[in-house]
């Protein structure tokens, strides 16, 4: 077994590795990436000439793909708070290897989903007006609010527990990076020692944060989902949608961090560190979050349905049966029910299972926020003929930045941030090698006291006198 | 003519044999007819309680415990209909008296009908009631609820206690690069303390900022209660008449000043001509640049009149001549 010591190292060395190597492959990844970035920012300055009018956005259904696009970002934001805040509210033991780059992947999201409220707008310099003329009775000013809190939390979030690790990259790395990275850790570490007082306090801002942030983050997605709710339209009209949209962020977010954490522990070799332990417990929540995303819909279409008010007729035809009754049952069908299953069976319940699954859940998650948005659009609020929609190339090329954009951050941060909490998962390396010493300990007493006391510390028979030959 | 037109015809002349011979019969019972007279008062208001006497009389003679019902002629969305509103039965002297309240502001046609015990059809007495303007209505729902504590002020202590705990953790993160520098003294060129000052004065700026921002016009932003804030949209009605308030049509003097390409300006917004021509003239998706193409005021006035392509065309009645040369002055200038 290894000695304490040793494993930190080794567990510095693995952190660190990304910023000592890289290779070709990295600079192709991030080539390519440029690209699909690059294409977007010219579709973007064709359409900040041109307006709106370059997409296929008109009045009658005036949100698509970007507000989708918006709704997706800001529910993949969830993952670093349910992830690293519940867990760490929790105190579960397995999170610490998967804490830092959940929370990367929140304000990564968050700012990449901003940006696409920008993008919908057809004069992004009048953005500031919110600001100075918003009134609070438009759900519009509640979203901005909670957004910028939620961004503003988000990153102290992240920024908090990074220090300790900001401050090892410091001291490690001086002299083997340039001079720009050695000024970021210099900076940033912020003189951290590991003193007892500086852990204190650094533990008192982890605890505040971690503590408001799960009410914030809640907020930020009732409140997106409000922007519909608030509105008479058939479909949007709901109370369930606050549940819906909460509860789909989290979905999201999980699978987003799954995917991530399975490409950096593929690409980093960090399978020692994210183990196929946390695979597994990720993917009951995700399962567990499925069943709720199909009780909230059937409790939903069926409160709906059985009413079936004016224009409800329209908006379960157009669903369940015509335009987009095929995203309707990829979302139910492979986004809710197969996930379940593959959890659920032990067989598919591998680290390529899981993976599969949350791939899943995030194509239909995407494609359940672009038809909660069409589709509420849709429905003729008076007699005319129900306007058709689907994205053009502008609006495809520009989302698709959106999402390349988000991985080129994670890319680049990969590069220069640890994206291990070494200190936490040293921590939590420590108890649990404490705990395996207090057993062995305790087994060790048990076989020399005898069998009377080995049958109190455990039923087991045979484990007494293995710790006891140990 | 077909089968089945042969039927359709033979049984309509069925039903019109044994209508009329249902007539002939009851012939005799209408002669001895029941009589109805009514008292009701002629004008009411919306809101109040109206009573209505029914006196029933067969030859004279009241009639006891004889069924009578109220109606009116009610019409919503274009449908009209006759509605029950009351119903009574005849004392001793043969008088019923019935008690609705007023809601409908037009009663149309009212009428008190028999309903038995004889089978024999009685027609009703029909009478009106006017419904004068005023009164009150039931129930009217208001533009909204005030709920005590419910307001602006609660949001912006919610934000501010929010706000203010962020702040708190960033002069946390502050202490922790104070603490550091208190240790080591020597070493305090390698690390710095200003970012997470930074940090702090940010959070706790963006902090105040916030509630600046929703306090600064408590009217416009945060004044939940107050109903004139909602009023803003005025309440029009359906085939009324309205004068337009923005400039351009109502408002000519505005454009009176004497420098034509200025006057011009203000006409060419208030027609909606930079709708589609943009803001200077310079053309946009729709319609055509003006800048250059523009010619001689003759050519550019025959344009307006007439409306070439799928521009819409302006007449004498709308746009003068006059208002259509400041125009030109105003494009001539380079908009």
């Amino acid at each position: 077994m290894d000695t304490v010591t040793n494993w930190r190292e080794r567990l510095i060395s693995k952190t660190t590795r990304p910023t000592r190597v890289t290779t070709y492959k990295y600079w192709l990844w991030l080539g390519f990436l440029i690209l699909i970035t690059g294409n977007g920012a010219f579709q973007y300055w064709k359409q900040w000439q041109d307006g709106l009018y370059v997409t296929d956005m008109r009045d009658r259904i005036s949100w698509g793909l970007y507000i989708s696009m918006f709704i997706f970002f800001t529910g993949v934001s969830m993952a670093g708070t349910v992830i690293s805040a519940m867990l760490r509210a929790a105190n579960a033991q397995w999170r610490a290897s998967i804490t830092r780059v959940a929370e990367f992947i929140t304000a990564f999201a968050l700012m990449i989903g901003a940006g696409f409220i920008i993008v919908d707008m057809g004069r992004p310099e009048r953005i500031f007006n919110v600001y100075i003329h918003g009134r609070w009775q438009s759900p519009i000013m509640w979203d901005v609010m909670a957004i910028t809190t939620y961004l503003t939390a988000s990153l102290i979030y992240l920024y908090a527990p990074m220090i300790p690790d900001l401050a090892l990259y410091r001291d490690r790395l001086a002299g083997k990076v340039g001079a720009v990275r050695s000024f970021i850790y210099r900076t940033l570490a912020l003189d951290w020692k590991g003193s007892p007082t500086q852990f204190k306090l650094l533990g008192k801002a982890i605890t505040i944060m971690t503590l408001i942030i799960i009410p914030i983050a809640v907020s930020v997605h009732s409140v997106v989902s409000w922007i519909f709710g608030m509105t008479l339209r058939v479909g949007w009209n709901t109370a369930i949608f606050g549940i819906l949209f909460v509860a789909g962020a989290v979905f999201s977010g999980l699978a987003t961090l799954i995917i991530i954490m399975a490409v950096l522990r593929k690409t980093y070799h960090w399978e020692e560190y994210i183990t196929e332990r946390q695979f597994k417990y990720l993917g009951y929540m995700l399962a567990s979050l499925a069943l709720f995303m199909i009780y909230i819909n059937v409790s939903e279409y069926l409160t709906a349905g059985f009413k079936f008010e004016e224009g409800s007729e329209f908006a379960f035809r157009q669903l369940f049966l015509e335009e987009f009754s095929g995203m309707f049952s990829f979302y139910i069908i492979f986004g809710l029910v197969v996930p379940v299953a593959i959890v659920l069976i032990p067989k598919t319940r591998t680290i390529g299972g899981i993976v599969v699954a949350a791939v899943l859940v995030n194509l239909a998650m995407f494609i359940e926020r672009y038809f909660l948005v069409v589709t509420g659009l849709r429905v003729p609020l008076m007699p005319y003929e129900p306007a058709s929609y689907s994205p053009n190339f502008v609006e495809w090329s520009i989302a698709a930045s959106g999402v390349a954009m988000f991985c080129l951050l994670l890319t680049v941060t990969v590069k220069i941030f640890p994206m291990f909490a070494v200190w936490e998962m040293t921590e939590e390396h420590d108890a649990a090698m404490a705990l395996t010493q207090a057993e062995e300990t305790l087994m060790h007493e048990a076989a020399i006291a005898g069998p009377r006391l080995s049958t109190e510390v455990s039923p087991d028979s045979g484990r007494p006198a293995e710790g006891g030959a140990s | 003519m077909t089968y089945r037109h042969r039927l359709l015809s033979a049984r309509v002349s069925i039903s019109i044999l044994a209508v009329a011979t249902i007539l002939v019969m009851a012939a005799p019972a209408l002669a001895a007819t029941v009589d109805i007279a009514v008292g009701a008062p002629d004008k009411v208001l919306v809101g109040q309680d109206v009573e209505v006497k029914a006196v029933l009389s067969e030859d004279g003679v009241p009639i006891e415990g004889a069924e009578v019902a109220l109606t009116y002629q009610a019409s919503l969305g274009g449908e009209s209909t006759r509605v029950e509103i009351a119903t009574g039965t005849t004392d001793e002297t043969g008088t019923a008296v019935m008690f609705y309240e007023q809601r409908a502001d037009d009663n149309g046609e009212m009428q008190v009908t028999y309903l038995g015990p004889g089978t024999n059809p009685v027609s009703p007495y029909v009478f009106t009631i006017a419904v004068e303007p005023g009164g009150e209505q039931l129930y009217r729902s208001e533009s909204g609820v005030e709920i005590p504590f419910v307001n602006g002020t609660l949001v912006i202590l919610l934000i501010t206690g929010v706000w203010s705990l962020i702040a708190l953790a960033a002069v946390y993160l502050v202490r922790v690069g104070r603490e550091g520098r208190l240790e080591e003294v020597l070493s305090a060129d390698d690390g710095s303390v200003w970012i997470s000052v930074l940090l702090a004065i940010v959070a706790v700026i963006t902090a105040i900022g916030m509630v600046i921002v929703f306090v600064r016009v408590p009217v416009l932003n945060t004044d939940l209660t107050d109903p004139e804030v909602y009023d803003r949209t005025q309440i029009a009605y359906i085939g009324a008449t309205y004068p337009y308030q923005g400039f351009g049509l109502d408002e000519e003097p505005s454009a009176q000043s004497g420098d034509p390409a200025f006057d011009g300006g203000k006409v060419y917004f208030g027609y909606g001509c930079a709708a589609c021509h943009g803001v200077l003239g310079q053309g946009a998706v729709v319609g055509p640049t003006l800048e250059d193409e523009i010619g001689s005021l003759a050519q550019f006035i025959d344009d307006i009149r007439e409306g070439p392509r799928d521009m819409p065309a302006y007449g004498e009645a709308t746009l003068t001549e006059a208002d259509i040369e400041k125009i030109y002055r105003f494009l001539d200038e380079g908009g």
